[in-house]
């Protein structure tokens, strides 16, 4: 494996087939009455020889960049704790409720890339909660979850 | 006179003070979004859909084309001022427009790209009142076959004109068309690729995956690379472009309109395609040619004005035919069918106030944005200080009550996040996730205009052939899919990549 335009193809190739085989569960049908799964197989099965096309068309070049080139001078960090906070937000949101999780989430967020002070992060996490359910909840009525303390 | 009729119809719409009303907080937010580098149009429409549920379905889209028209608007003063497009269609605009700044006419520049947005938004307007109800006309005569090859053909061009690698946004199309086939067969009612999750039997909710996609996923790749944005402190003193000014771009302001009016009506990046164009073209047409790029004004203003008349053309597409054009075209289908109205032909005669209301809002919003720009110009810059540490959390904050608002359930958000991590991996891998959004929009058309086709000719796929419009249009899309092959083809594709980059 050469460069990573190789790499994502064959990680494409494997849904691509994935897609095309399970597709046949669904019922292909014939060519003049396609069943459900006709049109998932043609997609995926689309998905898999495109892939082939760029892993080929990959070839004549012999060198290209790695997989750790993609994320050198990143804070890849930041982004896996970004991306886990807002898991951990959808998991406690009905529990929690809106504003208590909304709360924890912001204040984390404005903390983690460069940190703010303290004071700054909860005035700032109080007022993106309190004004998004001013919108959202008031306004908007979008009745967003109570939590098991009630609010 | 019909057609006088009509404006008049559509201005008594677009006039009433509610729907002046929406029309001002798309412009606005769309100006706002604009300015914001790493949060664009498709993202602001997604993020508001919900918000919009409330509202007529003629003051929703009202809303929702503003805020596409005035991110155009915005997206200028970012490539300007700071040198970082705040919209893809703008990044050839900071080629001049931030040499001029660097020169003190930071001013001149900024009040011809209004200027030229301005002027070029009317003409496409126009353009649009007049071409629009003939191509309806036209595409009644439409049965399922041609349909279906004409959504062919739209994701074709979309990967044809796609960046860099053919191959790549093709392989993203088909696979935004198996993610537009997830969920209740309509024919058998069987569930597809469901996996018990009873939110997914509706199918892929377009807003998650597209506030995935475009909104989640970018504040990851900001956090991570931490732009430094240098914003030139200067007085930006006397907006109004002088005469010598106006002499230079009167036509760079014409071309680039027709430009962006006819490139934004094919499926694609009509606006970014359009502004590079025009750059081009004024370069050739020049006298100086040796000069672009050191901060000439032709250079602001005929890509500028690019964009904002291919704004205006790729409404045509999805208001004439029902097929979108871009993934902002195919968020606004999504409103429309949320609001019970089918985007086709019949939609200009069956709600003409709809059709004729929001064009004749787009003229005023045109207005409304040149007297909010030039004034406001100051307030924007300020806005562009605003740390992003600070701006991150409510974008992202935004989002998950945006997508949760949705339906109540938390199912939509984890869609959302799962789509903003393949998102975050499609840009570190070089994929574009525009060919996903479209074909994902499409596939349930295409396969529902294919299995009609193939009822009207009892199984016989011949029927895509056997019918001229059909025809033309499939041999077409095999042209398009060959000619990338033809060595000169693809060294002429390669250099426009490179100039991209």
């Amino acid at each position: 494996m050469k460069n990573n335009d190789q790499r994502s193809s064959l990680f494409w190739l494997v849904i691509g087939l994935a897609i095309a085989l399970y597709s046949r569960k669904y019922g292909l049908g014939t060519f003049s009455t396609p069943g459900p799964g006709f049109l998932p197989f043609v997609s995926g099965a689309a998905m898999a020889l495109l892939a082939l096309v760029v892993f080929f068309q990959q070839f004549p070049k012999s060198q290209g960049e790695t997989l750790k080139s993609l994320w050198a001078h990143t804070k890849w960090p930041t982004v896996l704790m970004v991306m886990g906070s807002l898991v951990l937000y959808a998991v406690f949101l009905r529990l929690l409720g809106f504003l208590l999780d909304t709360f924890v989430l912001t204040a984390f967020l404005l903390r983690v890339m460069e940190p703010l002070s303290w004071k700054k992060v909860l005035a700032g996490a109080t007022g993106a909660t309190l004004g998004s359910y001013a919108i959202f909840e008031l306004w908007l009525e979008a009745q967003l979850p109570a939590g098991f303390l009630g609010f | 006179m019909e057609i006088l009729a009509n404006v008049m119809l559509g201005f008594q719409v677009a006039l009433q003070p509610a729907n002046l009303f929406f029309c001002f907080m798309g412009v606005l937010i769309g100006t706002l979004v604009g300015v914001l580098p790493g949060l664009g149009p498709v993202a602001a429409m997604s993020l508001l859909l919900p918000t919009t549920f409330h509202l007529s379905p003629v003051s929703a889209i009202i809303m929702l084309s503003g805020i596409y028209y005035g991110a155009m608007y915005g997206g200028s003063t970012t490539s300007i001022l700071v040198n970082i497009p705040g919209e893809a269609a703008s990044v050839i605009t900071c080629l001049d427009g931030y040499q001029m700044a660097r020169k003190g006419r930071a001013g001149a520049a900024l009040g011809i790209a209004a200027f030229g947005s301005f002027i070029a938004g009317t003409l496409s307007i126009v353009g649009l009142m007049l071409l629009a109800p003939l191509l309806a006309e036209v595409a009644l005569k439409f049965g399922p076959p041609e349909y279906f090859s004409l959504m062919l053909l739209g994701l074709v061009i979309v990967t044809f004109l796609a960046g860099s690698s053919m191959p790549k946004a093709l392989l993203m199309a088909a696979f935004g068309l198996f993610l537009g086939l997830i969920g209740m067969d309509i024919m058998t009612a069987t569930p597809r690729f469901t996996f018990g999750m009873y939110f997914l039997m509706d199918g892929v909710g377009l807003v998650p995956v597209v506030m995935g996609l475009f909104g989640v996923s970018e504040v990851l790749l900001n956090v991570e690379s931490k732009l430094e944005r240098q914003i030139f402190v200067t007085k930006i003193k006397g907006l109004l472009p002088n005469r010598k000014d106006w002499r230079d771009s009167a036509w760079p302001i014409i071309r680039g309109s027709v430009i962006g009016f006819f490139l934004g009506i094919l499926p694609g990046g009509g606006a970014v395609i359009s502004s590079f164009v025009s750059y081009g073209v004024e370069k050739k047409l020049s006298r100086h040619p040796e000069k672009f790029g050191s901060g000439v004004i032709e250079g602001v203003a005929g890509p500028e004005s690019a964009n904002n008349a291919a704004a205006g053309g790729a409404f045509i597409p999805l208001l004439t035919l029902g097929i979108p054009a871009n993934a902002v075209m195919a968020m606004l289908l999504g409103a429309l069918t949320i609001y019970g109205m089918q985007p086709g032909p019949m939609l200009i005669k069956q709600h003409p106030d709809l059709f004729w209301g929001v064009v004749t809002s787009m003229y005023i919003g045109n207005i409304m944005l040149l007297v909010l720009n030039l004034p406001l110009i100051g307030i924007w810059v300020k806005i562009l200080k605003i740390p992003y540490e600070v701006l991150f959390p409510l974008i992202l904050l935004f989002c998950l009550i945006g997508v949760f608002s949705l339906n109540n359930n938390v199912g939509e958000i984890g869609l959302m996040l799962f789509f903003g991590g393949v998102g975050y991996f499609l840009k570190k891998f070089n994929y574009e996730a525009a060919p996903l959004v479209l074909a994902m929009v499409l596939g349930p058309m295409m396969e529902n205009a294919l299995r009609q086709s193939l009822i009207m000719a009892n199984g016989s796929a011949a029927i895509f052939f056997t019918r001229p419009i059909s025809l033309g249009v499939a041999l077409l899309v095999l042209a398009l899919l060959i000619l990338p092959m033809l060595p000169w083809v693809k060294k002429k594709r390669e250099v426009i990549a490179e100039i991209i980059e």
